[in-house]
């Protein structure tokens, strides 16, 4: 098989790799660029714990040849808050939303596309972007609530707790 | 999960993609989002020698308004034809379905081509486009051809187009009367799931408005292909919008009669039936209780 | 007990900032220096003989470091509870997923090539996957010294059940079935394996049992428990799900064989088909009262099953036979179990290890005694509800009950009595209540309790060594704040350390509900020793006693005169030297007043508490589909004194949401013997949609045997959820659910013939 040359802007470094056509991005993330922090609860889409963000937009890593990516801008967890807690992270964290914490990567690279598609989102639009990413532990309250926390609403009702 | 060696083309014209895609075999495959062929490809359903990407084309994901016909490049991806303008005022209910494909994550790479090409008898995609009589434009080396939607499919996982040839562009007809159309499918949780049975019930008036000048019914998921069900069209079509209410039952009994749903792990045929007449009754109650209130607008 | 810093509020997981930012490195995160993938190769047979198997092509696949089968092994049997496993099939293959060879090569897509290039001839043979037909006469023998499939039986009587029967005023009799069900963890089951020169074994793992986990592995690969070492690192979920399983083992001989390190990682559909799912359960139950409504008696037949090895089916069994007894003051009850072998995959703990089926099951029948009887459900659970030190009939000496405060609260907060009375049709009220434990002292026999270590480093900071296991509910979190209180520090000062069978103190482990008592009373103790020892340095330090020395705000002073105030890092620094460099290590266990079981009556007191519930639900039944949304939910949990509200919250909402996906919509489907929905396709959790709001509400009995006061909440939070939206769906449209999961289909079939169909 032949390999092939392809760039990747991964949370804003240029990388130039060298890879066969056969790799999702979600395997050449985490084995070759070593951000493990993108996580494959399925390797068939199902459960989003893998949701990278490809040109800002929520896709399935381990669904996408990383030839597919060849040229984007790509954003891994390790890419938002890097210098420090991203609001939604604290969010989060404050909140409990995080339990066993392996659906927290893809749960906030979710998240975070919709708040900058939609800085204000219902409680609807919240579970409409999270529905595929799949959390087992947490019965979801304590995520939407964290994400609707980061929404741009008065004070007063971000500190309303469920 | 790996997937086995391919060689890897990317088309930078869909030309340049027809001539690879000659060159390479009946075994290579066309490459869209790849939702569901890297999917397959992972579980090692299909096992293609080439993989012939689109990605590089440019303009194969617009959506167009010309001589009223609504045009839709097989590229474009499900989320962005969900909050389409020009689909949402003309043929909101393809909005409806492509919105209820997979995740968010599947709808921002999966394309309504690749949707189509898969050719599950449950893609979402496709009972609205049968609903709303569209064509689709097929690419070929000798040029385009038009098909009907109505007989792209011919069984689970085939369509007509043959290995050397790619779907190019959805063409639907603007309704020119008052229009209204409704995508139901039945889920086993409330969101992200496969259909496993989809109605699709698209209604426009004749010129007065009064009439139900054409009712078109689709399903998905309960038979080989996505189906049209002319039987219960007929029960509603030429009716005043006032007496179709009472025919509704009727039009839904026929509907469920004609689907050919099979058992599955996801549930059995009679039930599929079931929701079949469930779901064309609800469709039909929405769309009919529409154009009565936009008659009553206008 | 003076006022609390630290336990009793809100602190997130120590390890969330890691988790939320991707820096936690989980066990399939893990790489060590040539390491190499492992993958099984499994049988595509439920009951298949194994005529050969030729694996020379996948040895000499350049780039396969080892291919292994049962001859590979040192072919011991072993199991944790019953010895009927081996690492690999050896003469037949008994479930659709049973283990048949392995191979290690240098990355993933050699390994499945490997795999691919392996040969096994198989001879098919009959198979029974249900347990009611595995004890038939005749039926195919799973393990041919086992007549009649089975694996375990168990009993228990007490009282005089028949006659209680006789004198009852109703009598209610019915068969339930509740299914098999998958855990579905975030992260698939996995585990790093690595061999040293002297070989010696390690394995990083998930696993909820480090401790006994060792001990069990030592046995099959032939070695002194000493020679195996387990690191549990960060782990995504378990739910019960992450005890003994053969990957482990299998990543240990790929090891041994190879010589390098091998990182097995389950794919998703390798975890359905191998991992450890619910036991499945059938149920007759016959229960009784009188025309006041007090409870006379119980009888119960319970058949489990197995699939094809007991992991830990026969205590889940014996469990669902009469754990459940003790929720209400029964004095008459007989329950028979027994644990079958099955064709399927071996099953085992699953959050509620057999209650949660049986208390569907008892309160089930509950909601029908009320309707009988025309007493509100609510009182009927009042009525009967153990109490603060009361005595079960099995002896449980009940020291805390909060089970009245649950009903009355989640009651109140549901707005129950006016929804009961006001119906809307198709839209219904449902509740239920659970107990549970708190520890479960035959489980292990020998004890059942906690210890742990604490260390005061040089520069004061201070960390906790267990021998439990966090899997991400946040115990190693509950353990810091526990800690933190005991020695007045605030919660920046305190680390915990990964499980590691060389250095961490010895943990039954996380199961049983049992993390928070057990271990937080072992780190409790040792937390005190270490406190003690400063106290003890100073006191020298400060020219007193160590009775006149007191500490706050992590300053230790005098109590006679308080000027003086030393810091933790002067005591440790003061301490190193003393000591020639050794820090500051306290120790201490906690042995809890429980008793084990009488081996015939089962009389005992199994744990040294016992948590209570209520929960609340509300659902609407779509009429014409049979579709079932549940549209609200309130749980009124007795937790003791909760150490962090918000994470116990989180547990609570979390198994209401796995006890919803098991009603609703989880089911292990098999045709021919095979599980034909091994994966996120067509086996189905829930999303946030289908998730309503969770109101929980905490019961806090202050628990003599607690830390602090309190209990254990994982399993009960799940316990009651199926009975409450099951008896929703009765009050919503007539119809009693007696099989999990709510089939739609079957749903509708039943409203309509209930006549209560409404056409439009």
């Amino acid at each position: 098989m032949k390999h092939v040359r392809i760039h990747l802007v991964v949370n804003g470094e240029d990388y130039s790799l060298f890879i066969t056509p056969n790799r999702v991005l979600l395997d050449v993330l985490r084995e070759d660029l070593e951000l493990t922090g993108t996580k494959e609860g399925c390797g068939l889409g199902k459960c989003g714990a893998c949701t990278v963000l490809l040109d800002g937009r929520p896709v399935h890593a381990c669904l996408t040849l990383a030839l597919q990516a060849d040229g984007c801008q790509i954003t891994t967890i390790e890419g938002i808050g890097e210098k420090e807690v991203h609001p939604l992270q604290e969010a989060f964290i404050d909140k409990g939303a995080i339990q066993c914490g392996f659906c927290t990567p893809g749960m906030i690279n979710t998240a975070k596309a919709l708040l900058d598609a939609n800085a204000n989102p219902s409680e609807d639009e919240i579970k409409q972007a999270i529905a595929g990413n799949l959390c087992r532990c947490t019965g979801y309250n304590k995520i939407v609530d964290a994400i609707h926390s980061c929404g741009c609403q008065s004070e007063k009702e971000k500190g309303e707790v469920r | 999960m790996r997937i086995r060696p391919f060689d890897f083309k990317a088309a930078v014209s869909l030309q340049d993609a027809l001539i690879q895609l000659d060159q390479s075999g009946p075994d290579a495959k066309v490459l869209a989002g790849g939702t569901d062929l890297v999917l397959n490809m992972k579980k090692k359903k299909i096992l293609p020698s080439t993989v012939i990407s689109l990605h590089s084309i440019k303009n194969l994901e617009y959506v167009e308004e010309k001589n009223g016909m609504i045009h839709i490049g097989a590229m474009a991806k499900h989320a962005d034809l969900a909050i389409n303008p020009i689909l949402e005022k003309e043929v909101s209910i393809l909005c409806q379905a492509v919105g209820l494909i997979g995740s968010w994550q599947v709808r921002n790479i999966g394309t309504i081509g690749g949707n189509l090409c898969n050719a599950s008898p449950a893609a979402d995609s496709a009972p609205p486009l049968l609903a709303l009589d569209a064509s689709v434009v097929i690419a070929t080396l000798k040029g385009d051809k038009i098909i009907p939607i109505t007989s792209f499919f011919c069984g689970p996982a085939q369509t007509i187009i043959k290995s050397n040839e790619i779907l190019k562009e959805i063409l639907i007809k603007k309704p020119v009367n008052p229009s209204a159309g409704c995508y139901l499918k039945l889920r086993r949780r409330k969101a992200v799931d496969i259909s496993l049975a989809g109605v699709a019930f698209q209604a426009e008036t004749d010129p007065t408005g009064k009439r139900i000048g054409q009712v078109k019914i689709a399903l998905g998921g309960v038979a080989p292909t996505p189906i049209r069900v002319p039987d219960a069209e007929t029960c509603l079509t030429g009716l005043c919008i006032d007496d179709a209410f009472e025919k509704i039952a009727l039009c839904a009994q026929k509907a469920a009669r004609a689907s050919k749903p099979i058992d599955d792990v996801r549930a059995t045929a009679d039930y599929k039936s079931t929701i079949v007449n469930v779901f064309v009754q609800r469709c039909a109650q929405h769309v009919l209780t529409t154009l009565k209130n936009q008659r009553g607008k206008s | 007990m003076s006022q609390l810093d630290i336990v009793g509020k809100s602190f997130p997981q120590i390890a969330a900032r890691e988790k939320a930012t991707g820096e936690t490195k989980f066990v399939t995160d893990l790489v060590l220096p040539r390491m190499l993938c492992g993958q099984v190769l499994r049988s595509p047979y439920p009951h298949a003989k194994i005529i050969s198997i030729d694996t020379a092509k996948a040895a000499a696949l350049p780039g396969v470091k080892a291919v292994v089968t049962f001859q590979d092994t040192p072919k011991i049997k072993f199991g944790p509870r019953s010895e009927d496993w081996t690492i690999f099939a050896s003469d037949k293959t008994r479930f659709h997923g049973d283990e048949v060879a392995a191979v290690a090569a240098v990355d993933a897509d050699i390994a499945e090539q490997a795999l691919e290039l392996i040969r096994v001839e198989y001879k098919e043979l009959p198979y029974i996957i249900s347990p009611l037909d595995a004890m038939k006469q005749g039926a195919p023998l799973v393990h041919e010294d086992k007549p009649g499939n089975i694996g375990a039986e168990f009993k228990v009587e007490a009282g005089d059940v028949d006659r209680a029967m006789d004198d009852s005023y109703v009598v209610y009799e019915d068969h339930f079935y509740t299914n098999q069900v998958y855990q579905a963890y975030m992260e698939p089951m996995s585990a790093l394996a690595d061999v040293d020169l002297s070989g010696r074994v390690s394995i990083w793992t998930g696993t909820q049992i480090p401790n006994m986990m060792r001990m069990t592995y030592a046995k099959a690969l032939g070695m002194s428990p000493d020679n195996l070492r387990i690191v549990v690192p960060e782990y995504g979920g378990a739910f019960g799900g992450k005890m003994e399983n053969n990957i482990h083992l299998i990543a240990a001989v790929l090891a041994q064989k190879s010589g390098r390190p091998v990182k097995l990682v389950n794919t998703r559909h390798d975890d359905f088909l191998a991992g450890n799912p619910r036991v499945p359960m059938h149920f007759d139950i016959k229960i009784g009262a009188t025309q006041d409504g007090i409870l006379t008696a119980k009888d119960v037949k319970v058949v489990g099953a197995a699939g094809a090895r007991l992991v830990y089916s026969q205590v889940i069994v014996a469990t669902a036979c009469y754990r459940v007894d003790s929720l209400y003051r029964l004095k008459n009850v007989r329950a028979k179990g027994y644990t079958v072998y099955t064709n399927s995959v071996p099953t085992a703990c699953f959050r509620g290890f057999g209650n949660s089926q049986s208390t569907f099951v008892l309160e089930s029948a509950l909601d029908e005694l009320a309707i009988q009887l025309k007493i509100d459900p609510a009182e009927l659970r009042i009525k009967n509800g153990m109490g603060s030190n009361e005595t079960s009939v099995h002896g449980w000496k009940i020291g805390s009950s909060g089970l009245r405060e649950c009903v009355t609260k989640a009651s109140k907060a549901a707005n129950w009595s006016q929804k009961k009375n006001n119906k809307t049709p198709f839209k219904g009220i449902g509740l239920a209540c659970c107990n549970h434990v708190s520890g479960n002292r035959p489980f292990a026999r020998e004890f059942d309790g906690g210890s742990g270590i604490v260390r005061v480093g040089k520069d004061g900071r201070i960390t906790v060594f267990h021998g439990e296991s966090d899997m991400g509910q946040g115990q190693n979190t509950t353990f810091a704040q526990i800690v933190a209180e005991r020695l007045g520090v605030t919660m920046d000062m305190v680390n915990v350390a990964q499980v590691d069978t060389d250095i961490s103190p010895f943990g039954l482990g996380s199961f049983a509900t049992r993390g928070t008592l057990m271990g937080g009373n072992g780190v409790l103790a040792a937390a005190k020793d270490a406190y003690d020892q400063m106290a003890d340095i100073a006191a020298d330090m400060l020219n007193t006693k160590a009775a006149d020395v007191a500490c706050r705000k992590a300053m230790f002073f005098s109590k006679s005169s308080s000027e003086t105030k030393i810091s933790f890092q002067d005591i440790a620094s003061e301490a190193t030297i003393r000591h020639h460099g050794a820090p500051i290590v306290g120790t201490g266990f906690y042995k809890p007043p429980t008793e084990l079981p009488d081996p015939d009556t089962k009389k005992g007191n199994i744990s040294p508490a016992y948590p209570f519930g209520c929960q609340i639900a509300e659902v609407e039944v779509d009429p014409d589909t049979g579709q079932v949304s549940v549209t609200n939910f309130v749980a009124a949990h007795d937790v003791g004194r909760a150490i962090n509200p918000m994470a116990t919250v989180g547990q609570i909402q979390g198994g209401i949401a796995q006890g919803l996906g098991w009603t609703l919509m989880e089911n292990m489907a098999y045709e021919d013997g095979k599980m034909i929905n091994a994966d996120f396709v067509d086996y189905i959790v829930p999303s946030c949609f289908d998730i309503p709001d969770i109101k929980a509400i905490l019961v806090e009995p202050i628990e003599p045997n607690g830390p602090y006061g309190a209990k254990g909440i994982g399993e009960p939070a799940l316990n009651p959820t199926m009975a409450a939206i099951t008896n929703a769906i009765y009050d919503a449209t007539g119809v009693r659910i007696k099989e999990l999961p709510v089939n739609p289909q079957k749903l509708l079939a039943q409203i309509q013939k209930l006549g209560k169909h409404v056409k439009e």
